[in-house]
């Protein structure tokens, strides 16, 4: 049974934990200035693109009649096309993510978190449509998306590692993924290729903390996962690192050659970086023309 | 018990265990630190992972050896160690001679001695041997006897009070070489003396010596002088060593007649110095009463001072018979008595009514012929009583017709009629010269200058009493010095002024000697050979070794020289030795003399007196065992990661534990003082309700501020002051706003605050309240002002009348508004008599500034500003608000003027710049 003040207590901490990831997301974003977005050809949209002859089936209302007024002929005005992408976000919400070695740095999840509310605030700006993989949330529009988002990313996951969301992908859309990519990377390949299959492209984020790169451990140690699900003991633990960084170098390799493979980009983060440096490098390399390399 | 080096172990097998700690040690190098348990999502890539080797990281060499160190220290602690343990000496045979310095040296360490006496007695008791004993200091034929009888004998065996002599030592040396084959014990009391490497080699030449040394310093104590007021106590002791304090008692009669320790003073040893002084000022009553003097915790004859004549000083009564001749100092007849007097003798002047009463010791009267009836009945009967009455002649005793025809109670003799001058211009002969002084004279043995001459004198009549009266005379036989008895006292006169005028005698060293001799002064220079020379002197009372005054008996008598010069034997003992009426102590430790340690040469072996008890080290050990496995806990956390995540708390609890604070009032004291005098500041009293302190400060910072910038008053930032707590004698001023809830300050609280009113404080008392209720009791915080100031020194109060100089010290003001513009501001009220004065725009006010300044308007409201710099609170409404929060601050400028500078501009210097600007 749980006590009424701890629940509470939990929700009003679930409840301060919202504003502040929207805010501080809010805050990341909005240090990006947003750049024209146009998809280069006549359509609806609000910027000028030209003027053409007015043809037959033409509505009337269309003809421009300043430009028509210089001549003989009548204008009508064309708009350049603007359409809105969906952009489709996986932030791993596994347990391996809520890690950190150093009370001052932020947990891989918070960052991750952050960084994708932050981009999926930023498209929402540029009109684009955004939301999670899977059937959860779909892609739309709108102010309340982000709102939606946010609670979706305060839901923590049981499990030790998550693998990405690859179910209803809208082909042609856009994708982020960020995680730690810790776990199988059979899902990730799984994941990428479906994506590819459906002419999805996008970002993968390979979030890291500090210590995960340097591994600077000593001594007797058992290590285990976040979860607890995973041990693995040893002796004397300097002795493995030579060996867990290979390992990490081999996995950031392989991610890298998958998403050549595929079309995406890889990009490694680190929490104890900047997140504005990572946000402007997922903001712009989702800006990319589809097949640009990364 | 086995002893290993010094220590005995009780259970040595135990130690055995020792030699299991190289095994310890392997097991615990093998056996891996307890794993720590990572959190790490990275872990998925280590799956698989093998070690590489399988010994795991090593425990650190040093916290193996601290584990070590524990280990041992339990296996130690357990074998049971014992610091000192009794060890076994091997018995001897033979005849054995006990042979005792038996000096005073030894006497504070008399009974250890005689322990040890009593337990190397048993010894030879066990093993049969005859034993002598034989005392350096009084060396008698030794009696070999059998040990036990010797036990019986051994309380008789006291110290004595001198060292032993040259006599002594050939005396002793004698005795040893008539003896054959002994072993010898050598009782030594640590000092050095002459002659004694003689007597070792004497006595080892008969057997084997060993030699009991206390390792103790001996000490003794130099007699005490006077000089400048003050008793000048010097110690010495035999060893320099390492600083000491000791403390010295002055012992003496309490009112009630008791012995008691009248004084102690310490005297402190500096490293490496023999010789320690320490200086004793005690009033004169108080130094009579002091008989000896020893220093503490050291029982005997050499550590203990008697006290003669030397620290006693006389009171003399000094009575001339003319006093009209003022300004002519070497002529007045006390000039030169005064002179040999006063380093030695209390004076006393005034008029014999008034003297008698105080019963001196001395009474001198120069040229004072005649006496009235009343004066001359209680000075009778004060010499009866013990006084001496020192007369001096003159012209006026010559003139007079005082002890003419009949003897003068007064007078030692009768006196002819108009004295007699010789070797002046009118006169025959020479001036005449002193003859030597009679044995019988108390003068006996003093050298007389030869530039000692008479002209004039007063003559004796011849009388049959006459030549037993006189103590000195001319050379041709005229008395001149006379004296008799009267009573249990004495009367003297000299036939000659006190002055110059009729003799040489005052202006000679002979004449302050001379007052010495009839003890009217006391030496202050101690006994001296050449001053005691031919005198006889008998003891009174003796000390013994342990420094304890006994009736001296039938001790014959010892010449003053010896007395003065030689050392204590046999035939000097210390004690008080008297020669009429002169008492003088003799000490053991004079001024001259060093102590100097005994020293032995290396064959000989050096026992201590002093057993060290057998000390148990097992609880030492064990505790430190435990200390070490505390420490191996802390190391071992550390070394794991895990001191500062998880134990955290723990290891700030045992710091804690381990480091208990010290209390810093003192240090916090200082800091506030010095925070507080460092420059001007403010202050207010802290009420312990935090928004109005809070308030206060501001407030004050406000003013502060405001003062800084306009006038030259630069003040600190303010401080908020514990009455109960804090000095308050560093801030011109307090701020003390009114909560209804404060509490009343102690009475310490008030008799500060009195104090701090009245050596010209002021206290700006705020009810805050707008004063709603005057000063009535209907307001909380009135009634609080009442209950707080009840208890302090105000003086009476009236309403700040328009001519006070609050009202012009900086600003021209009429109003003293802060948040509130209540009209009344109380203050001292001005003096009952001053009156305004025509064409003067105020009174000529009292003086000072008034103590208090009471009103309501909460002026600190209006004062406060943020740190920033902008007022905390509203006050008023829009521009008549800020130009009352102006008039507020020239308030507090002008009362902090007024506070600082007083009542300057109440001087009517200032009345025309004033009547100028007030457009008079």
């Amino acid at each position: 049974m749980i006590n009424s003040a701890t629940l509470r207590a939990n929700a009003e901490d679930q409840a301060a934990r919202f504003p502040a990831l929207l805010a501080r997301a809010e805050h990341l974003a909005g240090a990006v200035l947003l750049g024209a977005h146009g998809r280069r050809r006549a359509g609806v949209g609000d910027d000028f693109w030209q003027y053409r002859p007015a043809q037959q089936g033409d509505s009337r209302r269309r003809i421009d009649h300043r430009r028509s007024a210089m001549g003989d002929q009548e204008f009508v005005r064309e708009r350049e096309w603007q359409i809105a992408q969906s952009v489709m976000l996986w932030v791993d919400q596994g347990a391996s993510m809520r890690f950190t070695s150093d009370p001052k740095l932020p947990e891989k999840a918070d960052r991750a978190r952050l960084l994708g509310l932050a981009v999926a605030i930023l498209l929402q700006r540029g009109g684009e449509r955004v939301g999670l993989t899977g059937t959860a949330l779909p892609p739309r529009s709108g102010t309340p998306q982000i709102l939606r988002l946010a609670e979706a990313f305060c839901q923590d996951d049981a499990a030790d590692y998550a693998p990405p969301e690859h179910r209803a992908m809208i082909p042609h859309a856009r994708a982020v993924f960020i995680s730690d990519f810790m776990g199988d990377l059979d899902g990730v390949t799984l994941a990428l290729t479906k994506a590819a299959d459906r002419g999805v492209r996008g970002v993968l984020c390979h979030v890291l903390d500090p210590s995960e790169e340097a591994f600077p451990f000593t001594g007797r140690t058992i290590f285990e996962s976040m979860g607890g699900t995973i041990h693995h003991e040893t002796l004397k633990a300097n002795d493995l690192k030579s060996r867990y960084l290979e390992r990490l170098a081999e996995r950031k390799a392989e991610l890298q050659r998958l998403c050549a493979l595929t079309g995406w980009h890889y990009g490694l983060h680190h929490t104890n970086a900047s997140a504005q440096s990572a946000l402007l490098w997922l903001y712009s390399a989702l800006d990319t023309r589809a097949g640009a390399a990364a | 018990m086995t002893v290993l080096g010094g220590i005995g172990f009780s259970a040595p097998w135990l130690l055995l265990g020792l030699l299991a700690l190289p095994i310890l040690w392997l097991i615990l190098r093998a056996v891996p630190p307890a794993p720590i348990r990572r959190r790490f999502p990275g872990v998925a890539l280590l799956l698989g992972l093998k070690d590489s080797e399988t010994v795991s990281d090593r425990t650190p060499w040093w916290l193996l050896l601290l584990r070590m160190l524990a280990v041992a220290a339990i296996i130690i602690g357990l074998a049971g160690p014992i610091l000192n343990p009794q060890e076994q000496q091997a018995d001897g045979s033979g005849p054995l001679l006990i042979v005792l310095d038996g000096s005073w040296a030894g006497a504070p360490r008399w009974a250890q001695q005689s322990e040890v006496i009593d337990a190397q007695l048993t010894r030879a008791a066990r093993a049969n041997r005859t034993v002598g004993f034989l005392t350096l200091t009084q060396p008698e034929e030794p009696a070999f006897q059998s040990a036990d009888v010797w036990r019986t004998r051994l309380a008789g065996l006291q110290p004595a009070p001198w060292q032993p002599s040259d006599g002594n030592i050939t005396r002793a040396i004698e005795i040893a070489e008539t003896l054959d084959g002994f072993d010898t014990l050598w009782f030594s009391d640590g000092l050095g003396f002459d002659g004694r490497e003689d007597m070792l080699a004497a006595l080892q030449d008969r057997g084997s010596v060993e030699v009991y040394q206390t390792g103790a310093n001996v000490m003794g104590m130099a007699p005490a002088t006077y000089e400048d007021g003050a008793i000048t106590l010097t110690v010495k002791r035999a060893l320099a060593g390492t600083p000491r304090e000791v403390s010295l008692n002055a012992q003496g009669r309490d009112p009630a007649g008791n012995i008691r320790i009248l004084a102690t003073v310490p005297a402190t040893f500096e490293d490496g110095a023999v010789e320690a002084t320490a200086q004793l000022a005690l009033p004169a009553e108080l130094r009579a009463r002091i008989t000896r003097f020893d220093i503490a915790g050291q029982r005997s004859a050499g550590a203990t001072t008697l006290v003669d004549d030397g620290l006693r000083r006389r009171e003399v009564a000094l009575i001339a018979g003319r006093d009209d001749r003022e300004g002519l100092e070497l002529l007045s007849p006390l000039h030169y008595i005064e002179q040999a007097l006063a380093p030695s003798a209390d004076l006393i002047d005034g008029s014999l009514a008034d003297i008698l009463p105080a019963n001196p010791d001395v009474i001198v009267m120069a040229d004072v012929a005649t006496l009235s009836d009343a004066e001359q009945a209680p000075l009778i009967e004060w010499i009866e009583n013990g006084g001496m009455l020192v007369r001096f002649a003159g012209p006026r005793i010559a003139a007079s017709d005082i002890s003419r025809d009949t003897e003068d109670p007064l007078m030692p003799v009768r006196l002819r009629a108009g004295g007699r001058s010789v070797g002046g211009a009118m006169s025959w002969g020479e001036p005449k010269s002193l003859d030597a002084f009679r044995d019988s004279s108390p003068f006996f043995g003093l050298e007389i200058p030869s530039d000692v001459v008479v002209s004039a004198q007063v003559v004796a009549q011849p009388d049959p009493t006459l030549a037993n009266r006189v103590i000195a005379s001319l050379s041709d036989g005229t008395p001149l010095v006379t004296r008799k008895a009267l009573g249990q006292g004495q009367i003297v006169l000299f036939h000659v002024t006190a002055t110059a005028e009729w003799s040489t005698l005052p202006l000679s060293g002979l004449f302050v000697q001379m007052m010495e001799r009839l003890a009217i002064s006391s030496s202050s220079a101690g006994i001296d050979a050449q001053d005691l020379q031919g005198t006889t002197w008998t003891p009174l009372r003796v000390m013994d070794g342990f420094g304890l005054l006994e009736d001296a008996g039938n001790l014959p008598g010892v010449d003053g020289a010896d007395l003065a010069g030689a050392a204590t034997g046999p035939g000097l003992q210390p004690g008080i030795y008297a020669s009429g009426d002169r008492r003088i102590a003799r000490n053991v430790v004079t001024a001259q003399t060093v102590l100097s340690p005994a020293k032995w040469p290396g064959d000989v072996p050096v026992r201590g007196l002093f057993v060290a008890p057998e000390k148990p080290l097992a609880g030492w050990l064990l505790s430190l065992s435990i200390l070490l496995l505390l420490a191996d806990v802390v190391a071992s956390l550390a070394l794991s990661g895990r001191l500062l995540k998880r134990s955290n708390a723990a290891a700030v609890v045992l710091l804690g534990l381990l480091y208990m604070p010290a209390p810093a009032d003192a240090q916090d004291a200082d800091a506030f003082a010095l925070n507080a005098t460092a420059e001007m500041t403010l202050a207010y009293v802290v009420t312990g309700n935090g928004a109005v302190d809070e308030l206060s400060e501001a407030g004050l910072r406000g003013l502060s501020d405001t003062l800084f910038f306009r006038t030259s008053v630069e003040p600190a930032n303010p401080i908020g002051v514990d009455l109960e707590r804090d000095e308050l004698a560093f801030f011109p001023m307090l701020y003390w706003p009114i909560t209804p809830e404060q509490p009343r300050p102690s009475g310490d609280a008030y008799a500060k605050l009195n104090d701090y009113l009245r050596s010209g404080g002021l206290i700006l008392f705020d009810t805050r309240d707008a004063n709603i209720a005057g000063f009535g009791a209907a307001s909380p915080n009135g009634r609080k002002l009442q209950e707080l100031a009840a208890p302090l020194d105000i003086p009476p109060l009236e309403p700040l009348p328009g001519d006070h100089v609050l009202t012009r010290t900086f600003y021209l003001l009429q109003d003293f508004p802060g948040r509130h513009t209540g009209r009344d501001v109380w203050v001292e009220s001005s003096p009952p008599d001053a009156e305004q004065i025509e064409g003067m725009p105020f009174r000529n006010l009292n003086d000072g500034v008034t103590p208090v300044v009471i009103g309501g308007n909460d002026w600190a409201a209006a004062w406060a500003v943020t740190p920033g710099g902008a007022p905390m609170v509203p006050v008023g409404r829009g521009f008549a608000g800020e130009r009352q929060r102006e008039l507020a601050y020239r308030f507090g400028v002008n009362l902090v003027m007024h506070v600082l500078t007083g009542n300057y501009k109440s001087d009517q210097v200032h009345v025309p710049a004033l009547l100028d600007r007030l457009g008079q």
